[in-house]
């Protein structure tokens, strides 16, 4: 397998860095303290959502979680349902909504690990599932509150104007390092990941790592829809959509393998980050949706013949 | 129909990095004539068979076909010009029946469509070749991934012939058929002789080599060592012609007895598994116990239903307690280790780093919160004393040479302190140097009390390092051999099958 | 049918019967059927009927081209957005009041504008080696992007001649019906030719196929531009059903291509499985639809039991496979 021979974490943010420079330069105030401040909000939903699906790629054997955006937006539901105005019960719904992703990302793996259903087919059924959930839960009313703990940590400022959800996904970003660095499950991902047959005959119960791993997919999801809930407000019924697939093209971005065995969250991060700037950037720049897409579209295309490529059949 | 041919070999060398898999392959073949390829496991015969079918490109001889020089860059390459083979390995797609399989890529078609009833008759033709000595369900619309070795082989065998070679290699292509099957391929074989065509039968199945060729060619060590015709010479003249003469070698001095007496660690009665069908054996501690004979007879299926990696039955006893492994990781908690045969595969975890391979069974030693510190002088004590050469714990573990790489995966399980150590060729592809650093490890393991059970397809190096050698054939063990049996010619003949009522 | 012989004549069948990838979506329909039948007792006329299906034929068009590209061993997430594209660009093209000419001209260039769009897809996959997910899904931006710059927002119209054509019943039975039929016959076509053949041994066994001399670089470019083909119909058929032209039409479609494959068993991993089966999984999801909004459920349960429809029935293959092997000694 080819590997990209400089870091690709690197690779990022240098782009995302190349950017910002060429929206300073193009649009005056794109490059101001509180225009990066307000990329590094937006990337800050998509990073924490894209956490999840950095786990299950990682895993490899195809993975790929495409019910995150479902998830997303019912998280952000059942906060907005079952939260009060006071912290206690801003912290049950939150429980309560990490404990329902869990459940539906565990449901996930079940699927692929004991019934074989590809992951791109079983998180995209259960996408359906969740949606369906979701009306039944609203019927379609979209009451609630949002509890003020989660408003005020999301959208606060807390230190030197830097909005509270990117010290949020700052702290996320500490816990999967942990997770991935200096845990056995972690250790475990990555061998899972890189060759399946090597962990099982290494002792790895392989299949119980890949049901944990979209368990907690589907957990990081519904987390990414409370803190969404945090600074929208209010929720609406295809709130996570946006977020499916970029949350896959930020994990590639970032330099992990699609194939698995390879990768970190550091490189979603800046992964993230690219892609916020390079949407800000589009729009900044006042380019119609269509010029927009389509730069989008080749930018992802050219990012994917630095590390997207596979092994020819001659080898 | 196929008219005059002639293929000369000469000289063809290949390597593979450090290893010499034919040093100086000759080989002369002409219409009419079966010629088999014969020599011990290591010999280059393959090889040789893989580089005149175009699967292999040489690195340095001449290949003559009809008199000119020919050079094939792809099987396909080869068949067009005549050549066709016929291996162990198939190339059939699962999903597909046996006749799409048959006329892959030279379908008969019409006006760009495929025929299909001349294809399905075409193939019920070629299967009429052998009827009677298969079942009924291999039709040409039967899928190919319900047909059992056997049928796969012969429909092998028939996409070969759709071709209308005019020589035609079977490369171990009798492994998987039955008796019958193999007296009708014979029979066909003699029917394509006398229409002119030429076959190359590679083999080390005596009985057969005696049966259908006209002339036996001999590699030993990447050579061809000799050359005789099979009506005038004998089993034992090959035999000797397959073996370097004289005493083997033996890597490690072997007391003549344990001290304190036998302990049997691990007992197996009546082991069945896929490829294993009913093994018994004892490994005592402080011993190396070999597993010999043919590749592909049962030996790595018998290490991995050991190790709890294959599904078995028949009872396991681990110090006198029966214990039933379903996982590796329960055989790992019963103090079993597992170097298994194809270290890339399965071995190693080709895109981590050394640290992470070394590691791999033992996270959970480290604590909740990994406790790398300690964990990387661990490794680093180990990578010591196997001295595996290498940058740093962190680099590519893909970036170590074969040796070193295949030191990673011993140290891997070294670390636990194992008490049984299973091997599945533990020096395929590593160099001379590391093997000799990996032989004298064993041997300080043996002294340490671990019980050792190695399956390796070098006999020189099998003889020279067990204590006792189990030799296999089709999934049973056939003979034991302990001192003074353990020689070349001993092992050779037990694998090789002509027994003396055995 | 393929029969193994060694079974006594009722076991045959049956075991030819499970052999079928779309045997699964085969029940399915009928049961589908049935229950619309029970609940809606006009289900079966013709007029109800051809309504009904003609909402089907875009997807089906679509779903169609994406067997293809699933056979070969690949997949395809910018279908839906091919179709937008060729949707946008045949509305566009059209005009005022065209004449005969030029509605074969703008028909044409939807068409062309698909077969291209699947090539660069199949370049991408096929030759770079890229991965066909995120390619795809990479690809699908490039053409919503060109679908918005030819059309920014939904418009145009379709000459009312060929509206009544779309809403024609020839012989009786609704336009959506011969269409269906058109693509099976031309599907049965292609798979008798050598390109069929080596698309499914592409699928299978990639490896196998190369080393037994299959061209598999330009049978997976092949596949991508067959399935860009059938998403520009597809656009086409959009156009005549809603009779104007919307840039973002395509885009839900995509996804439910991929599991109306599925349904009718085809597997993702490719090799094996069939058209007849992907239509049918497109019957069948529609069905569905329709029983739990004929059967009362109030209406924010709708969604979710589709939903766990869906479930089922892509579980149900896998099931299935997992039963028979154990059947097997």
């Amino acid at each position: 397998m080819k590997r990209p021979r400089v870091d690709p974490v690197l690779i990022a943010l240098l782009l995302a860095a190349g950017l910002f420079a060429l929206g300073s330069l193009l649009q005056p105030g794109f490059g101001s303290y509180d225009q990066a401040m307000n990329i590094l909000r937006l990337a800050a939903f998509l990073g924490i959502v894209a956490a999840g699906q950095t786990l299950v790629i990682i895993s490899g054997g195809e993975g790929i979680d495409l019910s995150v955006g479902a998830v997303v937006t019912l998280g952000a539901i059942l906060v907005f349902r079952l939260g009060t105005g006071e912290a206690g019960g801003a912290l049950l719904a939150l429980a309560i909504a990490l404990g329902v992703g869990l459940l539906i990302g565990a449901a996930n793996g079940l699927g692929i690990t004991l019934l074989k259903i590809p992951p791109l087919v079983m998180t995209l059924g259960m996408a359906g599932v969740v949606q369906g959930l979701i009306l039944v839960v609203t019927r379609g009313e979209l009451r609630g509150e949002t509890p003020d703990l989660l408003a005020g940590l999301v959208s606060g400022s807390l230190a030197f104007g830097i909005p509270g959800v990117v010290l949020v996904w700052a702290a996320l970003g500490l816990l999967m390092w942990l997770l991935l660095w200096r845990t056995p499950y972690g250790r475990q991902l990555f061998a899972v990941g890189a060759n399946r047959t090597t962990a099982r005959l290494s002792g790895v119960r392989v299949p119980a790592v890949v049901v944990a791993t979209y368990a907690l997919s589907g957990m990081l999801a519904a987390l990414g829809g409370a803190i969404l809930l945090g600074y929208t407000r209010q929720v609406f019924l295809n709130l996570g959509d946006p977020y499916t697939l970029p949350s896959v093209a930020a994990v590639v971005v970032g330099g992990t393998l699609l194939a698995g065995g390879v990768g970190s969250y550091a490189g979603t991060m800046a992964g993230a980050l690219v892609l916020t700037l390079l949407t800000s950037l589009l729009t900044a720049l006042d380019l119609p949706e269509s010029a927009r897409q389509i730069v989008y579209g080749l930018t992802l295309l050219a990012l994917l013949s630095l590390y997207g490529r596979q092994r020819a059949l001659r080898e | 129909m196929p008219g005059e041919v002639s293929l000369s070999a000469r000289h063809l060398a290949k390597r593979y990095g450090g290893v010499v898999a034919l040093a100086d392959g000759n080989l002369e073949v002409s219409s009419g004539e079966v010629v088999a390829l014969m020599g011990a496991n290591g010999s280059g015969k393959s090889t040789l068979g893989k580089i005149i079918t175009g699967a292999v490109v040489p690195d340095s001889g001449t290949l003559l076909l009809d008199g000119e020089e020919v050079r094939f860059s792809s099987p396909h390459a080869a068949r067009r010009a005549g050549i066709a083979a016929v291996y162990q390995e198939l190339s059939l797609i699962p999903d597909m029946t046996v006749a799409e399989n048959v006329w892959l890529a030279h379908e008969p078609l019409s006006r760009g469509l495929v025929k299909r009833r001349e294809r399905r008759e075409r193939t019920a033709r070629l299967l009429e070749l052998f009827r009677g000595v298969v079942g009924p369900s291999l039709g040409p619309d039967a899928l190919v991934s319900r047909l059992s070795p056997g049928e796969r082989q012969i429909v092998e065998i028939l996409k070969a012939l759709s071709a209308e070679p005019r020589l035609m290699i079977l490369d171990e292509a009798t492994a998987s058929l039955d008796g019958e099957q193999v007296a009708r391929l014979f029979e066909l074989v003699g029917g394509w002789k006398a229409q002119g065509r030429a076959v190359v039968f590679v083999s080390h199945r005596m009985e057969e080599i005696f049966r259908i060729a006209d002339r036996a060619v001999v590699l030993r060590s990447g050579r061809t060592v000799g050359e005789a015709e099979t009506s005038r010479t004998t089993e034992q003249e090959l035999i000797s012609l397959m073996i370097e003469g004289g005493v083997t070698k033996r890597h490690i001095e072997h007391p003549p007895g344990p001290a304190g007496g036998r302990k049997i660690l691990l007992r197996a009665e009546d082991l069945r598994a896929p490829g294993v069908r009913g093994v018994s054996l004892e490994l005592a501690r402080g011993e190396i116990l070999g597993l010999g004979g043919l590749q592909g007879q049962g030996q790595p299926e018998l290490l991995r239903a050991l190790f709890g990696a294959l599904p078995r039955s028949g009872r396991l006893l681990l110090g006198g307690r029966e214990v039933r492994l379903s996982h590796p990781r329960q055989a790992m908690r019963e103090g079993m280790a597992f170097v298994p045969g194809d270290r890339g595969r399965e071995g190693l975890l080709r895109v981590r780093s050394i640290l992470e391979n070394l590691m791999l069974p033992s996270w959970r030693r480290y604590g909740r919160l990994l406790d790398l510190k300690r964990a990387r002088r661990d490794a680093e004590r180990i990578a010591g004393e196997l001295r595996i050469v290498m940058g740093s714990l962190d680099d590519p573990v893909d970036t170590l040479s074969g040796g070193n790489a295949q030191k990673v995966v011993l140290g891997k399980w070294l670390l636990r302190a194992p008490q049984i150590l299973l091997l599945d060729d533990p020096t395929k592809g590593v160099d001379v140097g590391a093997k000799g650093e990996l032989y004298a490890m064993l041997g300080d393991l043996r002294k340490e009390g671990v019980a050792i059970l190695l399956y390796s397809s070098d006999d020189e190096e099998l003889l020279g390092l067990c204590d006792r050698v189990l030799v296999m054939r089709e999934g049973r063990v056939r003979r034991e051999l302990k001192s003074p049996e353990l020689t070349r010619s001993a092992l050779v003949k037990a694998s090789v099958g002509t027994e003396d009522g055995g | 049918m393929r029969a193994a012989q060694a079974l006594p004549p009722r076991g045959r069948l049956r075991e030819a019967a499970l052999r079928q990838s779309y045997a699964f979506a085969l029940v399915l329909l009928v049961a589908a059927a049935a229950a619309n039948y029970a609940l809606q007792p006009n289900f079966f006329n013709p007029a109800v009927l051809g309504g009904n299906l003609m909402t089907y034929l875009p997807l089906l068009l679509l779903a169609a081209g994406q067997t293809v590209v699933v056979i070969g061993g690949g997949i395809d997430l910018s279908l839906g957005a091919i179709l937008s594209l060729s949707n946008v660009i045949i509305v566009s093209a059209l005009g005022e009041s065209p004449g005969a000419a030029q509605i074969l001209l703008a028909v044409g260039a939807g068409l062309l504008a698909g077969a291209l769009a699947g090539a660069v897809n199949g370049a991408c996959v096929a030759y770079l080696r890229f991965q066909p997910i995120v390619t795809t899904f990479a690809t699908s931006f490039v053409f919503s992007g060109l679908a918005l710059y030819v059309m920014p927002s939904p418009g145009g119209s379709v000459p009312q001649g060929l509206l009544s054509a779309y809403g024609a019943d020839p012989l009786g039975l609704p336009l959506v019906f011969w269409a269906a039929v058109l693509v099976l016959l031309a599907w049965g076509l292609l798979r008798s030719t050598r390109y069929g053949v080596y698309l499914y041994a592409t699928g299978g066994d990639q490896l196998s196929a190369f080393v037994s001399g299959v061209p598999v670089s330009p049978v997976r470019l092949a596949s991508y531009c067959i399935a860009g083909l059938m998403a520009a119909l597809a656009g086409l058929a959009m156009a005549l059903s809603t009779s104007t032209g919307d840039p973002l039409i395509g885009e839900p479609l995509t996804l439910s291509s991929i599991v109306a494959v599925v349904i009718g068993g085809t597997r993702l991993s490719g090799g094996q499985g069939g058209v007849f089966g992907t239509i049918l999984g497109v019957v069948v999801l529609g069905l569905f639809q329709s029983i739990v909004s004929f059967m009362g459920v109030p209406s924010w349960w709708q969604t979710l039991i589709n939903g766990l429809i869906v479930v089922v029935a892509l579980a149900g293959p896998g099931l299935l496979g997992l039963l028979h092997r154990g059947r097997r000694p």
